[in-house]
């Protein structure tokens, strides 16, 4: 058996299938079946978005050490990253424990990814694909073919075919940038404030470009994944953390 | 450092979803699987580079190729780009008299002279863009050719002059990759979406009658005498009564089959011939819908191979091909097989390439053009394969 046999087996069929099986009991909408897969996905990943969670707040929590440490050592980065990973061990935190809901995620969005295509079949080949991978549920071989219009979206286009795709990376990028934003303490040192900045803009321009590369129904994903993730940390922080509202007429 | 690091290990992590995203948007191209026909001794048949290709079946020469014009693909993959690509070709050639008529998947429709490859016309004529992607084969019924097309609808062309005589005035569905089929006058069509509609062949009207089915149709309809055999996504095989809106039957009775019909099934003396994805080929009463045999084929290792071209008929013998490549030479009575055997080594499979197009019989040989771009002349009287043919011309 193949690597590519594993893979369709345990991730890429039944993600396909799922897919398709969730698009016939929703009225035969795909782009409603992304949105409960996507409910679905972040279900299973919670114990680990919680971990994640509760690591964010502790650190949001020590803030006020890290910065005295910030300003005790600021010249002396080793020092510095030493006496804060000393902190973090101390309190129990894995400061990289955030990567692993996306990393969880990543099989998921290239399952997705392929179940998307492989759905909509857009070329003839594609739909004999499909047929090899389907299981034998009614609920399944009823669906097909899948409509793939949701809100004015071809969900099997790229985004950057279609005029709504441009709408859509801003939505992906703004709203990954808000749930980082919530989570990342700024930082004190001017040197480092200009990094954090750039830290901050890098991954959501960079979802948003890509949004425009595939097909907008992994882009429709990763919206509702972030517009989850947002909810989620503003009831498990208790507000919006690090994001803050300021009027452009208030005085600093 | 803290930061550069996370950002690292994240764009390490993308670098797989762009490079699967990439090698599998890639992989997906449309290729197409033309069919052969045969006429006045000629075989024209569609290639992988947008070609059609008349090659001679006496002399094994070519006569002459057309190249058709090559196709923009979207980018389906991050960072792919857009690139020209040859037109894919998914229909089988029509002849009639002395022009050839084809559908691409680019949205054009070419006649050529059959002497010499000439365009005499291309449908829509050039600088006034393109119908959706044609998929199904083209019909010719009183000097019309009918194609149906990915846009929805259903083109009725002049032969002579390529003139249009009628476009259906709404989309039958979202996309119409079916071929249609004419008898007496009016055309069927079966779309993805479960509707089988009957067109008036003088002008493109929906007739009173339609039929409704809960699950889409895969296969073409095959009409004989006032009865609709097709294939459905659902995993049964449909008869249809012309005018009627419950089917006759639905094969199999009990439980679905294994897979789609997607090839259009044939009928022959009151007996269905169906393949099935399954790897199946069921032979079905026409009247009662009762299975009378079944037989499945097999690829190199002895698991079923998908049957996704049409069975053809040569004299009293049954002609199966699947995906995997074999060959079957099959009793339409008993269901007894024969797989013709590979001419260097018995145990690989008849031709070394997947067969996806429709195979076309003419005397006692069968034209296979297999998905390694070679046409493949198949005799049934000596269960051999007598020659092939590589589809490829070096500029």
């Amino acid at each position: 058996m193949s690597f590519l046999d594993v893979w369709y087996l345990i991730i890429g069929n039944p993600v396909l299938n799922v897919l398709i099986a969730l698009s016939h009991l929703l009225s035969g909408s795909f782009g409603l079946a992304i949105i409960a897969l996507t409910i679905i996905v972040r279900l299973i990943s919670w114990p680990l978005t919680r971990r994640q969670l509760k690591s964010s707040k502790a650190m949001q929590d020590m803030q006020p050490k890290i910065q005295e440490l910030q300003k005790k050592y600021g010249k002396n980065q080793q020092k510095l990253q030493q006496e804060m990973m000393k902190l973090y061990k101390e309190a129990g935190i894995n400061p990289l424990g955030c990567l692993w809901p996306m990393l969880v995620q990543i099989p998921i969005w290239i399952a997705l990814y392929q179940a998307i295509i492989g759905a909509l079949a857009t070329t003839p080949e594609n739909l004999l694909d499909l047929a090899h991978r389907l299981y034998s549920w009614d609920i399944v071989n009823q669906a097909i073919p899948l409509n793939s219009q949701f809100l004015g979206l071809d969900l099997g286009l790229i985004g950057s075919a279609q005029t709504g795709g441009l709408f859509l990376a801003i939505i992906v990028g703004g709203t990954m940038w808000v749930q980082q934003k919530m989570t990342q303490a700024p930082a004190v040192e001017p040197g480092q404030q200009s990094t954090s900045r750039m830290m901050l803009l890098m991954m959501p321009l960079l979802f948003g470009f890509i949004t425009l590369m595939v097909p907008s129904g992994l882009a429709l994903y990763w919206a509702v994944s972030n517009i989850i993730g947002i909810i989620t940390q503003y009831f498990f922080i208790g507000g919006w953390g690090y994001l803050k509202f300021r009027s452009p007429f208030s005085k600093q | 450092m803290k930061q550069p690091k996370i950002l690292f290990l994240v764009v390490i992590a993308l670098l797989p979803l762009t490079l699967v995203s990439c090698i599998y948007g890639s992989a997906q191209l449309a290729r197409g699987w033309s069919g052969t026909v045969v006429h006045d001794g000629i075989a024209y048949v569609g290639t992988v580079d947008g070609r059609v290709m008349a090659i001679n079946s006496s002399t094994e020469n070519l006569e002459w190729s057309y190249s058709t014009t090559p196709a923009t693909a979207p980018s389906s993959g991050l960072s792919c780009g857009q690139t020209s690509v040859p037109t894919a070709i998914y229909g089988t050639p029509v002849a009639d008299r002395d022009m050839v008529y084809i559908g691409t998947y680019s949205g054009e429709v070419y006649a050529l002279n059959t002497a010499n490859g000439e365009c005499i016309w291309v449908y829509p004529p050039k600088g006034e863009g393109y119908i959706g992607a044609v998929v199904g084969s083209p019909v010719i019924a009183n000097g019309i050719i009918y194609i149906s097309s990915s846009d929805g609808k259903v083109y009725a062309l002049n032969t002579t002059n390529g003139k249009l005589k009628w476009e259906t005035d709404h989309t039958l569905a979202e996309k119409l990759w079916t071929s249609p089929a004419v008898i007496g006058d009016t055309l069927y069509v079966s779309t993805f979406d479960g509707h089988l509609y009957a067109l008036s062949l003088e002008t493109g009207e929906l007739s009173d009658w339609s039929f409704e089915s809960e699950a889409g149709f895969a296969s073409s309809p095959v009409i004989d005498e006032d009865i609709i055999f097709l294939g459905s996504f659902d995993r049964h095989l449909y008869a249809i009564k012309i005018g009627s809106d419950v089917p006759v039957w639905k094969f199999p009775q009990e439980k679905p089959a294994g897979n789609w019909f997607w090839a259009s099934p044939i009928v022959n003396e009151g007996i269905v011939y169906a393949g099935c994805l399954d790897g199946k080929v069921y032979a079905i009463d026409a009247e009662t819908g009762e299975e009378l045999w079944q037989f499945e084929s097999q690829d190199s290792r002895g698991k079923p191979a998908a049957i996704v071209s049409p069975p053809v008929l040569v004299g009293d013998l049954l002609i199966v091909a699947n995906e995997a490549g074999n060959v079957y030479v099959i009793n339409p009575e008993t269901g007894d097989s024969e797989r013709i055997k590979n001419r260097e080594n018995g145990d690989e499979p008849t031709i070394n390439a997947q067969i996806r197009a429709s195979l076309c019989a003419h005397e006692d040989l069968v034209y296979i053009r297999g998905e390694d771009n070679r046409l493949y002349v198949v005799d049934i009287d000596k269960r051999e394969v007598s020659w092939d043919f590589l589809l490829t011309i070096e500029e």
